[in-house]
């Protein structure tokens, strides 16, 4: 499996614990009857605790992933000298245009996602639902959109990307 | 009636007769991945005209001896 897709896979995992780890938390408390709906500082808080989590640990595991990676590589070429193992190191995370190109398309489909949600979670609230339901939808979306970015990455690397 | 195009390519072959050439060396004489090097060769991603020119010095030809390029029409 290439480099990028090893990268993109990390880092849905991270999007997923975190997403998991929100609905166990915050749903959690709010069905035990803990939160009071209207309780939007509670939400809101939350939400930024939640976000700075994820950021944290997207930032650790792909420090732990770039790790393994070069050990990874230190092994399986441990016949070559330090010099050629640093340059192999280099040669597989190299990003060149087909991953630019990759992470623009990808990244779009993350955008379109997300704004979908924001837009759904406006027309909830014009129908009546509380703005606790039209924050969750719009927390959620954008966690479900950099889901489907990194999906669509490696639906890209394995079939291919075009110009146009 | 559309015209559908394909940039054709002879990476593998070139390769062949650069002595069994492997895809990691291209790829590190291109400056690119070797994902990227799969990808043309599989006709599955058409470089830039920059990538195309760097392949083709690589092998020490013309562009147009390693890229091709194909129209069909599709109705």
């Amino acid at each position: 499996m290439p480099y990028q897709s090893k990268k993109t896979i990390t880092s849905m995992v991270t999007g997923l614990l975190v997403l998991a780890a929100y609905c166990i938390y915050a749903f959690g408390r709010y069905s035990s009857g803990a939160i009071a709906e209207g309780n939007l500082k509670f939400w809101a808080g939350t939400m930024l605790v939640f976000i700075g989590i994820g950021v944290v640990a997207t930032i650790i595991l792909q420090i732990i992933f770039h790790i393994a990676l070069s050990i990874g590589i230190a092994v399986k070429d441990r016949a070559c000298d330090e010099k050629e193992i640093d340059m192999r190191i280099e040669a597989t995370v190299i990003e060149d245009e087909m991953d630019k190109l990759i992470e623009l398309k990808s990244s779009q489909i993350g955008f379109v996602l997300a704004g979908v949600g924001f837009v759904s979670a406006l027309i909830l609230l014009v129908l009546g639902y509380s703005t606790v339901v039209m924050l969750n939808v719009m927390f959620l979306s954008y966690l479900v959109g950099s889901l489907m970015e990194g999906a669509a990455s490696l639906y890209f690397y394995g079939k291919g990307v075009s110009n146009g | 009636m559309a015209r559908k195009a394909e940039v054709t390519n002879n990476i593998r072959t070139l390769r062949f007769f650069a002595r069994e050439m492997t895809q990691q060396e291209l790829a590190e004489k291109t400056g690119v991945s070797r994902q990227t090097i799969i990808a043309v060769e599989a006709g599955k991603y058409s470089p830039t005209l920059e990538l195309a020119f760097r392949i083709a010095e690589a092998f020490g030809l013309p562009i147009t001896e390693v890229f091709g390029y194909k129209t069909k029409e599709s109705s």
